[in-house]
């Protein structure tokens, strides 16, 4: 219990102070002996997907391998799976982003009224498809929260977890 | 159409992003309620920080979309050019976070699980430590009570059965492996006429009357293991015997080796005399049956010779050879009868009076009578009357025969040892038969064999002639016709526990009333 509290306080502290530092160095005034460049960013991020990928699949794995039994479990294990396909879409999508050539977005008619510009390659194509990725990502949340209430609604009806 | 629209992905970048913070939260709100409900349980607290850290990334990303979408709709690309980057860096680290306490975090629970799984083994050795401390606590405290109750019953049990082996009135003893005594009770030593130190000192065999006995006992204790009711004699330490009825048992040790036994003896010398006079009296009573159907057979015919004899004398002349001859048939005639008639009174199918009577007055007359032919013989005659003697119920003339009778033996016994001394006691005691007559003389005495026979018909010791050997059996039927029991001791023990010459006969008759009863009840027994 008490290590429990302990490590629920070190992770607030530590997202906690986190924004502050980030604000205080700015990227671009960064002293740093390694000069990181534009693209650095996004390799971060992509690097971040696959691990964010491994974690769910991880999660997932080890859900199926410990024979957890319920609706509950079954949703975390719905929510895993949607979330390591965002990943993968959201993956293909910032490649497919960076591909993408900056007029093949017409935007003269304003923001709303933006038009992907024909011909339709198969990049521009994965760019649409990549652009509504919260088909997945929402859903995947859902699941979560289903599986959250499932697993509440369980321990009131037990009294047990 | 020039190209697709974007619209619909605008707006489900925003309506996405909406639902995903909602749903993020309400996510982390029900972790939340699952870990304060269940705060012990580890799987909860890890998704409480998995959801913690989605709710933090969605919003992050849905925060940063929602306001690049607006921006951008409100054609501030500028602006928003300015903060993307910051946007996609909190993306970033809040991706990488939830990342890390996916995975992390839930190692460090599968850790911590570990540890509680070995922490939970240490409880439950040290809930079970705890509940052998307080068992053996509980058992220190009782410890002493249990063995205070313990001492107490086995003090009891040993005072029980200390008082069983002292309070017995049977003899109680224990030898060892060697036959030596190691510890007798006080009635035995009593039993047996030394003092308990004295007991401590014998061997089993010195108790043994018969030395055969002793081989008989070992023999039979190895063969069995015990022995059960085996009627020995014991010596006593003046070297007088006594009957006992004997049980043992052997003490074996762990090895099977006999350590001793154990012994229980009861005297039975009182039951065997008991038994030797029940004997004797049966005996006497039947021979007193014999002898009145005999009598009353005899009776008529020799009443018949009596008369015809008398007649014939009338037929002689006194004096002729004839009449001589029928005098002779008429005296032994009548001798014969007179035996008929005591064989009656013995047998008591002969009649008399009944009267209450003075005993002392009968000895009285009875002195009055032989003390002249006594003092002839130079005997002397004692008389001790007891003042205030009570009358019983009885035949005078009968109770005079007796004492004439036994009067008659002591004066025989005497006059060959050229005189003598005859006491004549009254006394009254406690008991069934409290009016004792004894007579006592110093003469030979009986012997030893005799004992038993003195009572029956026709005995004698007496020449031939000299007597009939009816005096004794007689006097016998006369007693129990009164209830009375006819006892006789020789030599004679006196108070200082020495033995005297001479023959003492006591006589216990019942007080007037009580005679027919008690010997009623006699019979009953």
């Amino acid at each position: 219990m008490e290590r429990g509290t302990m490590n629920k306080y070190a992770i607030y502290r530590m997202l906690g102070f986190t924004p502050l530092i980030l604000a205080v160095l700015p990227c671009r005034e960064a002293f740093a002996l390694q000069i990181h460049g534009g693209g650095e960013g996004l390799v971060v991020h992509q690097l971040a997907h696959i691990q964010y990928f491994g974690a769910l699949g991880y999660l997932l794995w080890d859900i199926r391998r410990s024979s957890f039994a319920g609706v509950g479990w079954r949703h975390l294990q719905r929510f895993c799976l949607l979330l390591m396909i965002w990943n993968v879409v959201a993956f293909i999508g910032h490649f497919s982003q960076m591909f993408t050539p900056e007029g093949a977005i017409d935007t003269s008619d304003g923001y709303l009224f933006a038009l992907l510009q024909a011909p339709m390659t198969f990049g521009r194509m994965i760019f649409y498809v990549t652009a509504l990725d919260h088909l997945i990502c929402a859903p995947a949340l859902f699941f979560l929260f289903l599986a959250m209430r499932s697993f509440y609604h369980s321990t009131d009806e037990k009294g047990d977890g | 159409m020039d190209g697709f629209s974007l619209l619909p992905a605008v707006i489900l970048d925003i309506v996405g992003s909406s639902a995903n913070i909602v749903f993020s939260f309400l996510a982390w709100r029900y972790a939340r309620l699952l870990s304060r409900r269940q705060p012990d349980n580890f799987v909860w607290g890890y998704l409480y920080y998995v959801t913690f850290a989605i709710a933090a990334f969605a919003i992050s990303r849905a925060v940063g979309h929602l306001v690049k979408q607006f921006l951008l709709i409100a054609n501030l690309p500028d602006v928003w050019g300015e903060i993307s980057a910051y946007s996609g860096g909190f993306n970033t680290l809040f991706m990488v976070s939830v990342a890390a306490v996916m995975i992390f975090y839930h190692k460090g629970v599968q850790a911590y699980e570990v540890l509680e799984h070995e922490a939970g083994k240490l409880k439950i050795a040290n809930r079970n430590l705890g509940m052998a401390a307080r068992e053996l606590r509980d058992l220190n405290q009782t410890l002493e009570q249990k063995v205070e109750a313990r001492t107490d019953e086995l003090s009891r049990s040993e005072r029980k059965f200390r008082h069983l082996f002292s309070a017995s009135k049977d003899m109680v003893f224990f030898n060892d492996a060697k036959y030596r005594l190691v510890e007798m009770n006080a009635s035995g030593a009593e039993m047996l006429g030394y003092s308990p130190e004295e007991a401590m000192n014998l061997q089993l065999e010195h108790l043994f009357a018969q030395d055969e006995d002793a081989g008989l006992y070992c023999q039979m204790l190895a063969k069995n293991g015990y022995i059960k009711d085996l009627n020995l004699e014991f010596s006593r330490k003046d070297s007088t015997v006594i009957t006992v009825l004997l049980s043992a048992t052997a003490i074996f040790g762990e090895g099977g080796e006999m350590l001793g036994s154990e012994v229980i003896a009861k005297d039975l010398t009182r039951v065997k005399i008991m038994m030797e006079q029940l004997a004797a009296s049966e005996k006497m009573a039947s021979v007193g049956q014999m002898a009145a159907g005999v009598a009353h057979e005899i009776n008529t015919p020799l009443g018949i010779i009596l008369g015809y004899s008398q007649l014939m004398m009338d037929e002689f002349t006194e004096g002729s050879e004839s009449y001589q001859n029928l005098q002779v048939i008429e005296r032994q005639t009548k001798a014969s009868r007179k035996i008929v008639a005591d064989l009656l009174k013995f047998s008591r199918l002969s009649g008399g009076s009944r009267e209450e009577v003075n005993l002392n007055e009968i000895l009285a007359d009875v002195i009055a009578v032989t003390e002249h032919t006594l003092s002839l013989s130079h005997i002397s005659l004692c008389f001790d009357p007891e003042k205030g003697l009570p009358a019983i119920t009885g035949d005078p003339e009968k109770l005079r025969q007796v004492f004439v009778n036994l009067i008659n033996n002591a004066h025989y016994a005497m006059q060959d040892m050229g005189g003598g001394e005859l006491l004549l006691r009254t006394r009254l005691q406690d008991g069934g038969r409290p009016v004792v007559i004894e007579v006592r003389d110093t003469g030979h005495g009986i012997q030893e064999k005799d004992h038993a026979r003195i009572f029956d018909p026709f005995f004698t010791t007496k020449p031939v002639g000299k007597g009939t050997g009816l005096g004794l059996s007689v006097s016998y039927g006369i007693v129990h016709e009164h209830g009375g029991l006819i006892e006789v001791e020789s030599p004679v023990a006196d108070l200082g526990q020495e033995t005297l010459e001479g023959t003492l006969f006591r006589i216990r008759f019942p007080l007037s009333g009580h005679g027919r009863q008690e010997e009623q009840a006699e019979f009953t027994l």
